[in-house]
This record gives C-alpha cells, structure tokens and sequence, in this order.
C-alpha cells in the first residue's frame, strides 16, 4: 500500500462530490422543465487490488470513489403506462368533442333547432286547416316547409362541415406525426453514438422521450426498447420508428363525408398503403369520422325521408284548391331517395296545397290538413322520431364525457406517479446539497489531515534531543 | 413514497380544475337560468322538455281553432236567431193574412210586400260570412249560400258523415264541427224556409185557401232552424269547455316545462356558494402545500 494512497483516495471524494453537486445544480435548474428525469451521480467504492502478486499486496481498503456515471432515473413501465393512458385520453377526448359538436348541430333543447321548425309547420297546417280558402294560410305553410327544409339542410351541412374539418385535422396530424418520427430516430442515432462512447447522452433521451409522448398522444404509440439507448416506437402493430429509420403515415380513403360506409377514412403507411390501427387523437378522429359523424347524417337523413313519405302519403290524398290531386310534398332534386342534404319543398303555388279530401272541382274542405298537422302528435311520427335521435345523442354524448373525465383522472394520476419517480424534488436536492457539501468539506479535511500526518512523518521524525 | 413537487402540482391542478369546472357549470345555469343546455347535461330531461315543448306548441295552435271556431258558431247562432225573430214576424203576418173576411185585396198584397221584403232579409242573413266564407255554405269555394232566387248553392253533408263539414280541431282527439249547411239549419227544396216564404208571399195574394198548408209548413221549417239554434248552443258550450281544460293545460305544461329546464333558483345559489367555498378551500391549501420547501427552514 502506497504512502500516498490515501491522499489520492481524498482527492477522487473531492472530485466525486463536486461532481454530485454540479449534477445536484444540474437537477434544480430543470426542476420545471418539460419531460427532464432528474440524474444522479452514480458513485461506486474503488476497491483495493483483490488479487495478490508478487510485491503487490493490498490492504484491503480501497482507493476512494469513483463518480463518473450520471444516471438518469425513470421508470420504464410506469413510461409505458403513461402513453397507454395518453393515448385513451386523447381518443377520449376527441369522441367527445366530436359528439358536443353533433350536440351543438342540432341545437336542442330549446327554440332554434329542428324541433320547433316541425312545430312551426304543424302550426302552419293547423292554420290552413282553419282557413283553407285563404292564400295567406297557405303561402305561410308553403313558407313554414321551406324554413323546415332550411333548417335540415344547416344541420346536414354543418355536419358534414365538421367532417371535413376532421379530415383535414388529421391530415395535419399525420405531417405532424411523420416529422416527429423523423426526430426521434434521429435523436435514437445520436444516443447510440454518444452510448457507445461512452458519453452520458440523459438529456438527448429526455427530448427523445418527450417525443414519444407526443407520439402516443397522436397516434397511439407504444415503445419497444432497443439496444444501446434506442427506442423503437410502434403503432397499432406498425413499427413506426425503427432504432434509427422512421417510416411515414398518411391519410387514405373517403374524401366525402357519405362515402365512408365503403371506403372509410384510414390511417396507412405511406408506403405500401398499409392499415395502421391509430389510437389517440388519430383514433378518436378516425371513430369520429368513420361512425360517429355518418350515425348522425344518417339519423338525420332518415327523419327527413320519414317526414317526406309520411306527408307525401296525406298529401297525395287530398285535393288543392282547384279540386286536382295533390302529389308528393317533398322531393329531392335528382329524384333519389330523399335526405335531409337534398329534401327539397316539391309545391311552390300555396293553391297546390291539397288541404280537401273532397274530389271533384274547388271546394273549402280542410280535412286533409288536419290530418297532415296531426302527424305532430303521431308516436312514430317525425316529431318522435327526432325526439328520440336527440336523446341518442345526449345518452351518447354523457357517456362520452363520463368516460373522458374518468380517464383523465387515471391520466394524472399515471402523470403524477411518473413525475414522482423521474421528477425533481426540491428537499431532496437541498439535503443532498447539504450532505455533498459536507462530504467535500471531509474529504478536504482529510487531505489536511494526510498531510499532518506526513508533515509529522517527514520534518520531525528523527529529531530525537534536537 | 417518494413524491416530487411537480406531482403535488400537477394533482392539486388536477383537483382545482375540477372544482372550478363545477364552478363553471352552476355559473352558467345561473345566468342562462336554464338546467340543459344541451342533450348530453340530461338525456332524460331533453327528452321531456321537447315532448312538453311539442305539446306546447300543439296546444297554442288548438288556442287558436278554439278563437276560430267561437267565430264560427257565434256567427251562425246570431244569423240564426235573427233569422228566427224574422220568421215569426212573418209567420205573425200569415196568420194576419188568414183572415181573409177582414182583409181587403190591397191589405192583403201589403202583406204579402212585406212578407217578401223579409224573404230578401232572410236570404240576405242566410248567406252571412264568416272571413269570407258563407257560414250556411258548407264547403263551398263559392261566397254565397243562397242564390237570388232562395235556391241552396252551397254543399250538402249526407247526415251521420263528417265529409263536406267544417271543422277545427280543439283539441288532440277532437274535431269540432262549427257549421250548420243551409239544407240542415233551413230545410231543403220545397219545405225549405226561403221557399216556403216565398210560396206564403205568393199565396196571399193568388191563393189564400192554401196559407193553411203553407202555416203549417213554416211551423215545420222554424222547428228546423231552432233545432239548428240548440245544435249551436249545445257545440258552443263544448268548445267552452274545451277552452277552459285548454288554459289549464297551458299552464300546467309551462310548468312541467320550468320543473324539467329551468334551474331551482335558491338550491343553485346554495350550490354555487357551497361550490365556491369549496373552491376556495382547494386554493387555500394548495397555497399552503405548493409554497414551502426546505429552503425556507436552511441558513
């Protein structure tokens, strides 16, 4: 054992605890920053030599410490638990936007929406039905109808506006996606050099990490382990990111919004053209686009072919003004079945208004209008009919909600659970501040003290009666 | 367990979102006054408002046939009184005519002027309109009931059939019938009132010895049309009713309508300050967890 072996062993506590401290600053400075795991110096006892040979013999003590591993602390799964949960609460959340959306289509309850137009123009049949000889009564029904009509066709549209706009998101959403994969298997290559440097690379893997958070946030990524460092990122089976290649997504199918039932919109591999299963916000916006925004139009479109056969069927019965057969009320423009996107007022002349059930010339019967404005109080009829899609969609759209603001208490609370492992805690740092601190101020106390000691060995051994 | 600030934060965030997200929801139904502002706040309750609402406005149009019909029935009841009074004076004058030993010819042809010029009256009552419709026409497209000569020229109602009446509806199950066709309220061809006037106008003059027929004929037709009268009266008393269960209705589905929709003005206010004094206790504590760390004990 060397004489100065124990200088040199102060001198690697000196270094190693300075080394903890600047990692200590290190962690305080990042306390607040996004997706920072906090680091730890890792120190390890330098053992003394264990195998013996000749003129080599060792104490057994070792020879200080060693501090040249900064760690970074984080929990793999509690990681993975993190983006699965991410991923639900983003889907979540867009499958509620997308019902409280729909919600506000139809505005109901309340004095605007579609309801209160049938109400109107069942008001408007009960007003012919008192006056069928006059032009009046029957131009405001004519007027009421239209005003129906208009009111099918904003809801429809607006729909269907809602659908695009969701295309159009997720288009974004897919670039957004492709650049950030690009990132992260460029950030996997640079971990993999600095790794097999040797070189701590903690801060390329937190931005690398941030990253695949997003990434589940999007589209729903899971994250498989690589070697030296990497991560490979997975979507719904496709492997999106590759230790150091990234492959592309894009957006394929229906660009119309009722062309989803043969063709619905997918995400896919840019090449090749694969199906990808997204989750996240992809997923929410394909479940909304693929079936909650087509139930809906589709809803809406049987209220309006209901409301068009039903009167259409009266309508046909009965007689106008000048004692002709009334035809159909309602039609669509290109004479397919009829929509609320093409349901179109078939009488324009208030004389064609078929108020008689009385045949054979002119007459002020209003018996055919009564029984048109009674359709109101029908249990099937439209009125019915759209009560009952209305209180589809609030059921829906509540469960939805439940739902969502159930995960998002899971979410943060996986949230709270991953930053109470890789997060900064204040009091520990300044404990541990406190206890390098003191660490430093030993190990100087003991180059000091070494230093006694050889002083005492070297100028005042010998000196016997000196 | 180990347990960073950052976690603290991100829950005690967590815990005053939701408390101000409470806070959010009773504020709005406060100052929209409204419990549902959208299906997805009570699947259950829109439903019942929009049934109630429906039912409001079936029940505001009925409002309406009710002040129609009313119209309708006051019209004819009035025509048909008149009327009456009319055809007594001339069935006053008939029996006057009767005495034919009494009477010179040109007395007799007074009368018989004057019994004419009450038949134009008659006619002229008969084809009363209602918003242009003759009340006694039935459903004609035509303005008139009768033509010049006393002839009916409106439509017919094969009795026990509703086709060819005039209706409103007054409430959900009901249609009420507010017309009486001239052939109902006045008899039809040869016993109809207008001719049968017509026929006393001639008689007295031409035919003396038939006014005896011709009195009896009239008494028949005057039973016709007060039995029109009563038929009235009897309809006029229904839609009475009718109106009155209407505004008991009305107000009773508004009621419905706030109980379902509109807020419990006090349990809201109680709610909201129960709710903010909850959210100022999540702020006072977060306050106090969030703001010491050891800093604040080292020298």
């Amino acid at each position: 054992m060397s004489t100065f072996s124990g200088l040199n062993a102060a001198t690697t506590a000196l270094w190693a605890q300075r080394r903890a401290l600047d990692v200590t600053g290190q962690n305080i400075s990042n306390v607040n920053t996004a997706g920072y795991s906090r680091q730890r110096a890792d120190m390890q006892a330098i053992g003394g030599s264990a195998v013996p040979a000749f003129y080599s013999t060792s104490s057994g003590i070792g020879g200080g410490v060693n501090a040249n591993d900064v760690i970074r602390i984080r929990d793999i799964f509690l990681e993975g638990r993190g983006h699965t949960e991410h991923a639900n609460n983003t889907r979540l959340t867009e499958e509620a936007g997308a019902l409280a959306q729909v919600e506000t289509a139809f505005r109901e309850p309340g004095e605007y929406g579609i309801q209160s137009l049938l109400a109107d123009m069942w008001d408007g049949w009960g007003d012919v039905h008192n006056a069928p000889d006059t032009g009046a009564a029957r131009a405001q029904v004519i007027q009421q109808m239209d005003t129906l009509v208009g009111g099918l066709h904003f809801a429809s549209a607006s729909l269907d506006a809602q659908w695009n706009q969701t295309r159009e998101n997720l288009t974004v959403l897919a670039k957004d996606v492709n650049a950030a994969a690009r990132t992260v298997a460029d950030l996997n290559q640079a971990i993999q050099r600095a790794t097999q440097l040797g070189v701590p690379a903690n801060d390329l893997a937190d931005q690398r990490d941030l990253l695949v958070m997003g990434l589940a946030d999007q589209v729903g990524g899971t994250v498989r382990q690589g070697k030296d460092g990497m991560v490979d990122v997975v979507v719904g089976g496709m492997t999106l990111v590759a230790g150091t290649s990234a492959s592309q997504l894009a957006v394929s199918g229906t660009v119309d919004s009722s062309g989803t039932g043969g063709d619905p919109v997918r995400l896919v591999t840019a090449v090749g053209g694969y199906t990808v299963g997204a989750g996240g916000t992809a997923g929410g916006q394909l479940t909304a686009m693929n079936a909650i925004f087509p139930k809906y139009q589709g809803e809406l479109n049987t209220l309006a072919g209901g409301l068009a056969t039903a009167m259409n069927a009266l309508h046909a019965e009965g007689f106008d003004k000048l004692g002709n057969a009334g035809g159909a009320i309602f039609d669509s423009a290109d004479g397919t079945p009829v929509t609320a996107a093409n349901i179109r007022l078939a009488v324009t002349d208030p004389d064609r208004i078929a108020a008689s059930r009385i045949a054979g010339g002119p007459n002020t019967d209003n018996s055919n209008a009564d029984r048109i404005a009674q359709l109101r109080a029908l249990t099937d009829g439209p009125d019915a009919d759209y009560r009952k899609l209305v209180v589809t969609l609030g059921v829906e759209a509540a469960v939805a909600n439940r739902t969502l603001s159930i995960q998002s208490v899971i979410t943060t609370q996986v949230d709270a659970a991953r930053e109470s492992v890789a997060g900064v805690n204040i009091d520990e740092e300044m404990t541990n501040m406190l206890s390098f601190q003191h660490a430093y101020s030993a190990a100087a106390r003991l180059v000091t003290s070494i230093d006694e000691m050889l002083d005492q060995l070297i100028n005042r051994t010998g000196r016997v009666g000196l | 367990m180990r347990i960073t600030q950052r976690a603290v934060t991100l829950t005690s965030l967590q815990g005053l979102n939701r408390n101000l997200e409470a806070l959010g929801k009773l504020q709005n139904q406060l100052t929209s006054g409204r419990l549902i502002n959208k299906p997805s706040d009570s699947p259950t309750g829109t439903n019942k408002a929009m049934q109630t609402r429906a039912e409001q406005a079936a029940v505001a149009q009925q409002g309406r046939n009710v002040t129609d019909a009313k119209s309708w029935l006051d019209q004819g009841s009035t025509s048909l009184l008149q009327m009456l009074d009319m055809t007594q004076r001339i069935r006053d004058l008939t029996v006057q005519g009767l005495n034919t030993g009494a009477a010179s010819p040109e007395s007799q042809k007074a009368l018989a002027t004057e019994i004419a010029s009450l038949r134009e009256g008659l006619l002229n009552m008969a084809n009363t309109r209602v918003a242009g419709r003759p009340v006694f026409g039935g459903v004609t497209a035509g303005d008139k009931a009768y033509d010049p000569t006393g002839a009916y020229v409106g439509t017919t109602v094969t009795p026990g059939s509703t086709v060819g009446t005039v209706t409103r509806r007054v409430s959900d199950s009901e249609l009420l019938r507010v017309d009486l066709t001239g052939p109902e309220a006045f008899g039809s061809g040869a016993d109809s009132l207008f001719s049968v006037v017509g026929r006393i106008a001639n008689d007295l003059e031409n035919s003396p010895a038939s006014l005896d027929d011709d009195l009896a004929a009239l008494d028949v037709a005057m039973k016709t049309m007060q039995g029109a009268v009563a038929d009235i009266g009897a309809r006029g008393a229904r839609l009475e009713r009718v109106e009155e269960v209407q505004i008991e209705r009305t107000l009773t589905l508004k009621a419905q309508l706030g109980a379902v929709e509109s807020i419990d003005l006090p349990l809201t206010i109680m709610n909201l300050s129960m709710q903010e004094t909850g959210y100022q206790a999540a702020l006072a504590a977060t306050a106090k967890v969030i703001s010491p760390t050891l800093l604040d004990f080292l020298r």
